[in-house]
């Protein structure tokens, strides 16, 4: 036992003289590890790895049914085509914006929350607000989006009656065929539904910050704001990290019901995003190649993004992901 | 070490390729031949032992009569051993997806109904050519006469590879379409003749005048629906209709070439437009028209305070039916036959013969073809029929001096209750296995229709629906529109049940269309003085995607399918 | 006794009031989804119904729980949700705790390996088939396998594990624990507010899944979840086939489209059992109530 723990303090952190030794002694050292490890990997592969083959059928005018071989080759053919599609470029661009937005508000609100939260004294009234905030993630977007469509609607709907009333504007105003507003009212409607569930894991990541450094913070007479500033944030940065860079690489994965239920005709050209048109040119029209292509796309994006937003925040905060 | 994973993962990666992904089926056309000899003993004393048959069908259906319960079901079981076993998709678009799914992995139901998008089935030879059955059953060809040559599949392929879908003989007994105006607004302004836009507007305006508001809202004058694809129904399709011509989807067909074009890119529909973009700046056209989702619609017409709709009559079934339920009779709609000048006739009831199309096909996969077909036989005979459509005699309907007469409990719960047809099993089994449309008769003179006869419909015609129609001559409102005898019946059918198989046309299909949507509601909520400019650029844009194209590929089928069915 | 500034204060005034808004805000869509439930179905069609219903009425809910298959797709729902879970967050976790050891010889190989699949995948065809070709097709292991692990979680779990002093496994290690002992007996516990978390995440998305109901369960109609058999309701009132509005209007009328208040119903039924799961998890990551101390 006493010679494993030598063997560990030396070569801790140094990889290097791994290799010296011998690859069995490794193994069998760290079997415990490898145990808990290796059945995953092998699921790994079967259920995440094969099925990339189909990365093929982006090459192809793929006909389902017809075997590998019998498929016809077009090459970069479907490519180009989405990279010459004017509409391909209007979708990337309110993909990009829809994104960015809910980044800024949708990933920084939830913090702002969970730390608010936390700040409240009185534990029954902090259970009830953080149990009543998540319930709207519950209720389908199909509700939500006809929820939306309603209070804004300038047939009695509730904001324009308020604003009325206020004497803020003088005519309704239809929220909802205002192309412009569209980014903002998806953003908003999107914030409201997930700002409580989002903000649970970061109510996760202060339950972890140890009481000790609030009581010595207090005792030195640090202000609310200054115990938030100087031990709430940094204690849960590097879990806000490491999600921020995640969600980087999924800026341009996010989704489509949202903006499909919540169109209309006339915000058409500031709503529709990349994976409503993957959706409508590729699987809805059995242009499975198109649909792949995008996919591919996507996925060099995503992790072009990932690694560009790993590195960053390896070099300036030391935290990363890989 | 990461080289050696790296090369394993290419390895198997190569391995799986070759090793049976995405195997098709052999060809199975041999295979009828084959059972075809075993069976041909039988097909005279048919068998009735049980058997049941698995069947996907792309049609939504949120009351499934699953377990084949029914009485009517079990009557079906009764008398041919069949039990369906019917899987429903969960929307249009997953039911395309499963379809494809089905072509990738090779397992297939029995049975398969997937309106237009059989040919992914086909493609893969999953779906039995039926000719040779049909040559040798007594009942189906029977059943659709001339219309047989209507099954066939395509000019490379005139087999038949399904029956059924829509109904044989199927004869509007209501208008599917046209200008709704509130019956309110007809009796106060004196039954006004309601023949063009013109005269279709100054009921709305006078009545709006006169009632700023409705029970404590704001009317509405004319109220549209721009949600998505609804726009075709209520904005696109009318102006198809005002300028006479039937329902082609989105297409003008010329009669004698069979040349199609984008009904909408005729200078006469744009006068209808025009007409939108007059009633939105006048004030009479609901702004929300084409901002609202299709709830906050149907919310509004069932608080009664919209006078005018230009809708098909499905689509306004439940705020209708709400305002009936509330007494609020007057509140509903008559339905008139505008078009834009007196020399116009609305076409809504052209006939296009039997529709083909859509069929209910058997796969390759099937347990037993033979006894497939010999079902199908079966629901062609006329005391099938006869049972699908009226149900079990005693149970759903009885005989009062030889005619058969509906339960009044039946058809109150037609009415209310939404499960009707699971619970009874009435209808459930008429779309889409081979069935008679309501024009026709059985050997004892009587339809085979309970429901949709006009004598049916009258009956549930509300008292004030009755005197409104009697100030204009007249018993229901088909027989204020031209009849189905006015005008020549479709030899090319219905253009919109052409089947578009090629994804890259699809996709440039569906693109000219959401141009439409985007770019209609612009110019019609333009100012007057720029509609031409707006209309002149939607025009454009549609040019620039490719309509062209698309037109001739179009035309082509349309000429493909017409010479098939000589 | 506290000393609490007037700065403080008027934080706390301002946040107990920004709570009381956010409340409101966020319960209203729940209790206007509850008060159509509870209305007339004919009646709902009329809009404007608030947080109360207009015509009371509980024959939504007798329709659902009429259904047969109703009770029968709950204890699937549970089922699956209680297996994936567990299983999903012990995974999680072992692949969470073996990627946090810098001394693992094949570390940075296998964090590349997951992290890469978060944002590739071959489609769905191919995934089809696999699932096919493993003979999971009508299977309940469908439920479990395919969706054990999210990486997403195996990345946040990490990142809690980190923050743990490596001194406390050094030490379990002098004591003789070896990796497997170790990481249920010490990291494990003392991760507990991201275990519970991510254990309430794993549930939800267990609960909440239909898709892959709708693709692989097949004919085995007790393998229908609850989620599943919400959606069909759902989503036949949304039909967007061009296709479905031509020709005879008896055949669309045929189906009728569920009412609202039937699908705001069953939107309740098919959430309100995991809105009970939650209370129990909450004290794991509402800080002042963790049980046993997480100081190191």
């Amino acid at each position: 036992m006493q010679n494993n723990i030598v063997v560990n303090k030396v070569n801790s952190g140094n990889k290097k003289s791994f290799r010296e030794y011998n690859c069995l002694k490794v193994l069998k050292k760290q079997k415990y590890l490898i145990f808990m490890s290796l059945p995953f990997v092998i699921w790994l592969f079967i259920f995440k790895y094969i099925p990339l083959w189909g990365w093929t059928m982006a090459f192809q005018k793929y006909m389902p049914g017809r075997s590998f071989f019998e498929q016809e080759w077009v090459g970069f053919e479907y490519f180009i085509k989405m990279f010459q599609d004017s509409t391909f470029y209007l979708v990337l661009r309110n993909t990009i914006a829809m994104s960015l937005l809910s980044l800024i508000f949708g990933f920084t609100l939830p913090i702002v929350l969970a730390i608010l939260i936390n700040e409240i004294q009185a534990n029954k009234f902090k259970r009830v607000v953080q149990t009543i905030s998540y319930l709207p993630h519950f209720v389908s977007w199909v509700i939500v989006a006809s929820l939306f469509s309603k209070m804004l609607s300038i047939d009695d709907g509730l904001v324009n009656n308020v604003l009325l009333s206020l004497g803020l504007i003088d005519k309704p105003i239809a929220f909802m065929g205002e192309p412009k507003l569209f980014w903002g009212i998806i953003t908003f409607a999107d914030v409201w539904k997930e700002i409580g569930w989002n903000s649970i894991i970061f109510l996760a990541a202060i339950a972890g910050i140890s009481p000790d450094l609030y009581e010595s913070a207090m005792v030195d007479g640090a202000s609310r704001l200054r115990r938030i500033w100087h031990i709430t944030l940094p204690g849960i940065l590097p879990t806000v990290m490491v999600i921020l860079i995640m969600t980087m690489g999924n800026l341009i994965n996010i989704g489509f019901e949202k903006q499909y239920l919540m169109r209309t005709s006339l915000v058409r050209d500031y709503s529709d995003v990349l994976d409503l048109y993957i959706l409508d040119y590729g699987i809805s029209a059995g242009r499975w190649a198109f649909g792949t292509a995008a996919g591919i796309f996507k996925s060099v994006v995503s992790i072009i993004l990932l690694f560009s937003a790993n590195t960053i925040s390896k070099k300036t905060m030391g935290v990363k992901i890989v | 070490m990461k080289k050696v994973i790296s090369l394993t993962l290419a390895c198997v990666m190569v391995l799986m390729l070759f090793s049976g992904c995405g195997k098709s089926e052999e060809s199975d056309v041999g295979r009828s031949a084959t059972t075809n000899e075993s069976n041909a003993a039988d097909s005279s004393a048919q068998s009735k032992e049980p058997i049941t048959f698995t069947m996907y069908s792309v049609e939504v259906d949120p009351y499934p009569d699953t377990g084949f319960k029914s009485p009517v079901a079990q009557e079906i079981k009764k008398r041919t051993g069949v039990t369906l076993e019917i899987e429903n998709a969960i929307s249009s678009d997953a039911g395309k997806q499963k379809l494809s799914l089905m072509a990738a992995s090779g397992d297939y139901p029995d049975l398969v109904y997937a309106k237009g998008d059989l040919n992914i089935l086909k493609n893969v030879n999953a779906v039995v050519k039926l000719d040779e059955y049909i040559e040798k059953l007594p009942n189906i060809k029977k059943f659709y006469g001339d219309d047989l040559k209507r099954l066939r599949w395509s000019k490379e392929d005139p087999g038949i590879y399904g029956i059924g879908g829509k109904e044989l003989g199927q004869e509007n007994m209501q208008p599917n379409s046209g200008f709704q105006l509130q019956l309110a607004a007809i009796k106060e302004l004196g039954y006004p003749r309601v023949r063009t836009l013109t005269d279709y507007e100054n009921v709305i305006k006078q009545y709006v005048e006169k009632h700023p508001e409705i029970d404590g809202q704001k009317t509405i004058g004319l109220s549209l629906l721009g949600d998505d694809w609804r726009t075709m129904i209520t904005v696109t399709n009318p102006a198809n209709a005002v300028v006479g011509n039937s329902d082609d989807g989105e297409w003008y067909i010329n009669p004698d070439t069979l040349d199609a074009i984008r009904h909408l890119t005729r200078p006469e529909e744009k006068e209808y437009f025009r007409w939108l973009n007059h009633m939105n700046d006048i004030g009479l056209l609901d702004p929300e028209s084409f901002v609202q989702k299709y709830d906050q619609y149907k919310a509004k017409i069932a608080s009664g305070r919209v006078v005018g709709l230009i809708d098909a009559r499905w689509e306004i079934e439940e705020p209708v039916a709400a305002l009936k339920k509330e007494g609020k009779y007057e509140r509903t709609y008559g339905y008139f036959p505008v078009t834009l000048n007196e020399d116009i006739k609305y076409a809504d009831f052209q006939s296009a013969g039997y529709l083909g199309g859509y069929y209910l096909a058997i796969t390759t996969k099937c347990k037993d073809i033979q006894r497939a077909m010999e079902f199908f036989d079966w629901m062609c005979t006329e005391e099938a029929q006869i049972l699908t459509h009226w149900g079990v005699e005693g149970e759903h309907y009885t005989i009062e001096n030889g005619k058969r007469v509906m339960k009044p409990e039946i058809l109150k719960m037609r009415f209310e209750d939404p499960a009707w047809s699971q619970k009874t099993g009435i209808w459930k089994y008429k779309y889409p296995f081979p069935a008679y449309g309501n024009a026709v008769k059985d050997s004892t003179g009587q339809y085979f229709d309970p429901f949709d006869t006009l004598e049916a419909i009258i009956a549930t015609q509300s008292d004030i629906e009755n005197e409104v129609l009697s100030h204009y001559g007249v018993r229901a409102w088909k027989e204020l529109y031209p009849q189905a005898s006015e005008f020549p019946v479709k030899h090319y059918g219905a253009a919109w049940l052409v089947n578009i198989e090629d994804p890259e046309w699809k996709a440039a299909d569906d693109k000219i269309l959401k141009i439409g949507y985007k770019m209609i509601p612009a110019a019609i909520l333009a100012k007057p003085s720029e509609f031409d400019k707006k209309w002149d650029e939607y025009m454009k844009a549609l040019k620039d995607a490719g309509l062209e194209k698309v037109e001739k590929q179009f035309s082509q089928a349309l000429k493909d399918r017409t010479e098939l069915w000589k | 006794m506290k000393k609490t500034s007037i700065g403080d204060r008027v934080f706390d005034v301002a946040n107990y009031t920004f709570m009381v808004i956010l409340t409101i805000v966020t319960l209203y869509p729940f209790l206007n989804v509850l008060a159509i439930s509870l209305n007339d179905s004919i009646d709902t069609v009329k809009g404007g119904i608030t947080i109360f219903p207009r015509k009371f009425t509980l024959n939504n809910y007798v329709q659902i729980f009429q259904t047969d298959t109703l009770l029968s797709s709950t204890l699937m729902s549970v089922l699956r949700t209680v297996v994936g879970t567990i299983t999903g967050i012990i995974s999680t976790g072992m692949v969470a705790y073996v990627i946090s050891r810098e001394d693992f010889f094949a570390k940075k190989f296998v964090t590349a390996v997951f992290v890469f699949t978060m944002y590739v995948s071959g489609g769905l065809i191919p995934e089809y088939m696999l699932i096919r070709n493993l003979h999971l097709t009508e299977n309940f292991l469908v439920y479990i396998l395919p969706g054990l692990i999210s990486v997403f979680n195996v990345i946040v779990l990490r990142s809690f594990i980190d923050a743990l002093p490596f001194e406390l496994q050094e030490s379990a290690k002098l004591d003789g624990a070896n990796d497997l002992v170790i990481f249920i007996k010490i990291i494990f516990p003392l991760c507990m507010p991201a275990v519970a978390t991510l254990s309430l995440f794993i549930a939800v998305g267990q609960w909440n899944s239909w898709f892959d109901t709708y693709l692989y369960a097949g004919s085995k109609k007790w393998l229908s979840t609850l989620q599943f058999e919400l959606q069909k309701i759902l989503l036949s009132a949304q039909s967007s086939g061009q296709q479905d509005i031509y020709g005879s209007s008896d055949m669309v009328s045929q189906k009728r489209v569920s009412p609202e208040s039937l699908r705001m119903a069953m939107t309740i039924v098919a959430t309100l059992p995991i809105l009970f799961v939650y209370p129990f998890v909450q004290k794991y990551f509402i800080k002042g109530l963790t049980l046993g101390g997480v100081k190191a």
